[in-house]
């Protein structure tokens, strides 16, 4: 058996039910039990060279989307072990991460070390309740909307406009159900015996889901785009 | 602010000045970033709001609060009691006085004669609907405080030293009943005291109304399907929050 089937085996068995998808804190807290099944929770693989890869990709997409600055103050919602952290923080003036599990907390602590414009925050609830407003160049949330339900989807962009400053960016993203990699998680998803629906299943926004969310907590030049790696993301700006 | 002047990119002088000006808003942007960033970190430290800390700081302060709630409420409790007791020794002394008086002692012969005008005997002492019972019992929820809402559910358990089952449990405020559920698992306690045979699970949970004012309170079991017999007897003030 590799590794990487062993910390598989791990992560299923770390999985709660879906009656407990609210209690974020715990069930990401169970995945975060050691860093290999960590980093396949939050990233569905555990190499660290494939890990900085997909940071890279998706700081690329950022910079295309809504541009990244040295001078950026950055917020990330849901950072787990720091994947894009560790990346981005080279690139901006500050980066902060914030997750509501501090056992993942942990792991991105381990893997930040020596990154001073780096600082790591756990959340405990949904929001963004430690963050003063008016405070981030730009915000983010990526690979966490499928994770979450619909209402905490909006509770995060609401607050990422709470602490934004005017004309401040975001960015959120998600998988939607029309394209062929969205599609084969839902089927994938739907094959679980009833029961053992585990709580971190993937559930897919559509374009309007999330463009939605943007304009109702105020953002303007909202955008929704399709991504290449098959994800969608809206991107908008606090009014100044 | 004064106007600034017009730069074209195309004199050499003017890209300098354009590159000066650049690499000053830069400087801006980054002292700006410091700054907010400081802001930030400053507000994470100073409010605790960050991690455990905070939630753990949010539950102290609730039950500092609730402390302080129930110090107000026990000196509220003791100050009634204080004053039933001093309504109690004064109607004592009443009947003392008045037993004492001459015409108390110059009836007393009729008071003697009365079987035989067919009065009957002469009532007892209001004697209590119920009999007490002897019980091992404890009661998660406390009665002794300052009842405040209208409703309050009593949780507890209990089983009769003489062996019987429980086979009902209520509570009684003043002239109203209130039937709760009986035989609510309480494998802690089954643990600590061990499995008792003909109460294998002895929680009990009353829900009673508390309407404004002072009640006699009567919690009670019914033993063996027969017999009520009262666990605990107090009285109870129920006074709604201003």
């Amino acid at each position: 058996m590799s590794r990487e089937t062993d910390a598989n085996t791990r992560w299923q068995e770390s999985a709660a039910t879906l009656g407990e998808r609210s209690a974020y804190k715990r069930v990401w807290d169970r995945q975060a039990q050691d860093s290999e099944v960590a980093a396949l929770a939050v990233a569905g693989h555990n190499d660290e060279a494939t890990l900085d890869l997909t940071a890279r990709q998706f700081i690329d997409t950022l910079r295309a989307t809504t541009g990244l600055g040295p001078a950026d103050v950055i917020l990330e919602i849901g950072c787990g072990i720091g994947r894009v952290g560790k990346v981005l923080s080279q690139e901006c003036h500050h980066w902060f991460g914030a997750d509501i599990s501090g056992a993942m907390l942990r792991h991105a602590a381990r893997r930040l070390q020596g990154r001073p414009n780096a600082s790591l925050v756990e959340l405990a609830t949904v929001g963004l309740q430690e963050f003063p407003r008016d405070a981030f160049d730009l915000v983010y949330c990526t690979i966490v909307f499928m994770h979450l339900f619909e209402w905490d989807r909006y509770r995060y962009v609401e607050e990422a406009f709470r602490v934004l400053r005017p004309g401040g960016r975001c960015y959120f993203d998600n998988f939607p159900l029309d394209s062929k990699h969205g599609w084969e998680v839902f089927t994938a998803s739907a094959s679980y015996p009833l029961e053992r629906r585990p709580a971190h299943l993937s559930m897919s926004s559509t374009r309007e889901e999330l463009g939605i969310y943007l304009r109702k907590a105020g953002f303007v030049d909202v955008e929704v785009r399709d991504l290449p790696n098959e994800l969608i993301a809206a991107t908008g700006t606090k009014p100044a | 602010m004064g106007r600034l002047p017009e730069l074209s990119s195309a004199d050499p002088s003017s890209e300098a000045r354009i590159a000066a000006l650049q690499a000053e808003l830069a400087a801006v942007k980054q002292r700006d970033a410091a700054f907010r960033t400081h802001m930030i970190q400053e507000f994470l430290d100073r409010g605790e709001r960050n991690t455990y800390v905070h939630v753990l700081h949010e539950e102290r302060a609730a039950l500092r609060r609730r402390e302080q709630e129930s110090f107000a409420d026990l000196e509220l409790l003791v100050r009634k009691l204080e004053g039933a007791q001093a309504r109690a020794a004064a109607a004592e002394n009443a009947l003392a006085r008045l037993q004492g008086s001459l015409a108390w002692r110059l009836t007393a012969p009729l008071r003697s004669l009365r079987p035989a005008w067919g009065g009957g005997p002469a009532p007892a002492a209001a004697a209590p609907a119920v009999a007490a019972g002897v019980f091992t019992y404890y009661l998660h929820t406390s009665p002794f405080r300052i009842f405040r809402e209208p409703r309050f559910t009593l949780r507890g358990w209990a089983w009769p030293e003489d062996g019987r089952p429980v086979t009902a449990v209520r509570v009684a405020v003043g002239s109203q009943t209130f039937i709760g559920r009986h035989g609510l698992p309480e494998p802690e306690v089954v643990a600590r005291y061990g499995e008792q045979p003909r109460n294998p699970r002895p929680g009990f949970e009353v829900t009673f109304d508390t309407p404004p004012g002072e009640h006699p309170f009567s919690l009670e079991a019914q033993l063996g399907g027969e017999e009520w017999r009262w666990i605990l007897r107090t009285t109870i003030w129920a006074e709604p929050r201003p």
